[in-house]
């Protein structure tokens, strides 16, 4: 509380508006949105788990880092500022955790085993079966595995921008900021990425 | 023949739009899929609260920092202390009463030893000068008698010559 009043003080010193106030505001509600952090457990893990879950497709590592994500949070809630959204700055932490993860020799391990991975068959067991026909449902599971292999076989950089835009569907400013890429770029490995996907559905039809 | 390209060009379109539609399609269904899947993982229970895991792992991580260097600095520190100050005091207060003792304890040897030196000398003493037994007095005048004539012969020769 006294962390927000002498945010609130300083920011109030140092500008005016309403735009000021909003961003004040918003900060005010992240932070004491963060003070409760077993409801930012609650409300956000779910999010940086399907984050995780969708990026490295697999269940131990997913689970392990989202711990590790609030963790991390937890540890530096002190630093955050609210700056950017509690769910940005969460994501952004997941991000840089999954790329630590990514790089370490416990990850080629797991690579090679992939004893708790995804199977395509955990995705497409999930395609609503609201549809009209054995024969459209089929299709749709067709397509949906499609997307699953062709995400699988992203770059790193490709399936994060991908995942963050597809799966949790973030504005392009947002994972720029998120990821600390320019604008250009995450178009570009948006781009890629699509270009990929196009191609295996095409395949896949 | 502008119909013509009109009509292929309407046929691109449309075919174009119903692979965008599709590839949107299947992103939506796969983006389902992985939200029911996250939301089956997440229900799963997290270990016993994150604040008290947060709080249980804390110390976990800065004890064994601390119980490693803590003990042994405390120990270096007490032995830096302490073996001076022993050593200062074992040798301004320890080490002089033991010579003390020691002598204390060698004093009256010593004594005892000077009396007995004492005595045995006065016995000597007592015992050299003590007149000589009568059962050796002959002897005693024999000697003397021996010594002065051989000295009164010995002169008298001295003479003849």
């Amino acid at each position: 509380m006294e962390e927000i009043a002498t945010t609130r003080a300083s920011m109030l010193s140092g500008g005016s508006g309403a735009g000021n106030e909003l961003a004040i505001e918003k900060r005010e509600q992240a932070m004491l949105e963060l003070a409760d952090f077993d409801e930012v457990v609650r409300v956000y893990r779910p999010r940086i788990l399907r984050f995780l879950l969708s990026s490295l497709t697999d269940r131990d590592a997913a689970e392990s880092l989202t711990q590790e994500c609030f963790m991390k949070a937890w540890s530096a809630r002190h630093q955050f500022r609210g700056d950017s959204s509690l769910s940005t700055w969460l994501t952004r932490i997941a991000v840089n955790l999954m790329r630590d993860h990514l790089r370490s020799r416990s990850l080629r391990f797991w690579q090679k085993t992939r004893g708790t991975s995804l199977d395509v068959m955990d995705i497409s067991d999930w395609v609503p079966d609201g549809r009209g026909t054995p024969e459209s449902l089929a299709v749709a599971r067709d397509r949906v595995a499609a997307v699953w292999e062709a995400v699988r076989d992203l770059s790193a950089q490709q399936r994060t921008v991908f995942v963050l835009r597809f799966v949790e569907e973030l504005e392009l400013d947002e994972i720029a900021v998120t990821i600390g890429m320019n604008l250009s770029t995450v178009k570009s490995h948006l781009y890629r990425a699509l270009a990929i996907i196009r191609e295996r559905m095409g395949g896949a039809k | 023949m502008k119909f013509r390209r009109d009509a292929v060009a309407d046929n691109t379109a449309n075919e174009t739009r119903e692979e965008v539609r599709e590839i949107a399609e299947a992103l939506s269904l796969y983006r389902s899929a992985m939200q029911h899947i996250a939301e089956r993982e997440a229900a799963r229970p997290l270990t016993p609260g994150l604040a008290q895991t947060i709080a249980d792992r804390r110390p976990a991580r800065t004890i064994p920092f601390g119980l490693l260097l803590a003990p042994a600095l405390t120990a270096a520190v007490v032995a830096a202390v302490l073996v001076p100050v022993y050593g200062h005091f074992h040798h301004q207060h320890g080490a002089p009463p033991a010579p003390i003792v020691i002598a204390a304890q060698q004093n009256p040897n010593d004594t005892h030893a000077a009396v007995d030196d004492t005595a045995l000398m006065n016995q000597i003493d007592s015992e050299v000068s003590e007149d000589v037994p009568d059962a050796l007095r002959p002897l005693a005048d024999l000697s003397d008698q021996t010594t002065t004539t051989s000295a009164v012969s010995e002169k008298n020769n001295a003479t003849q010559e």
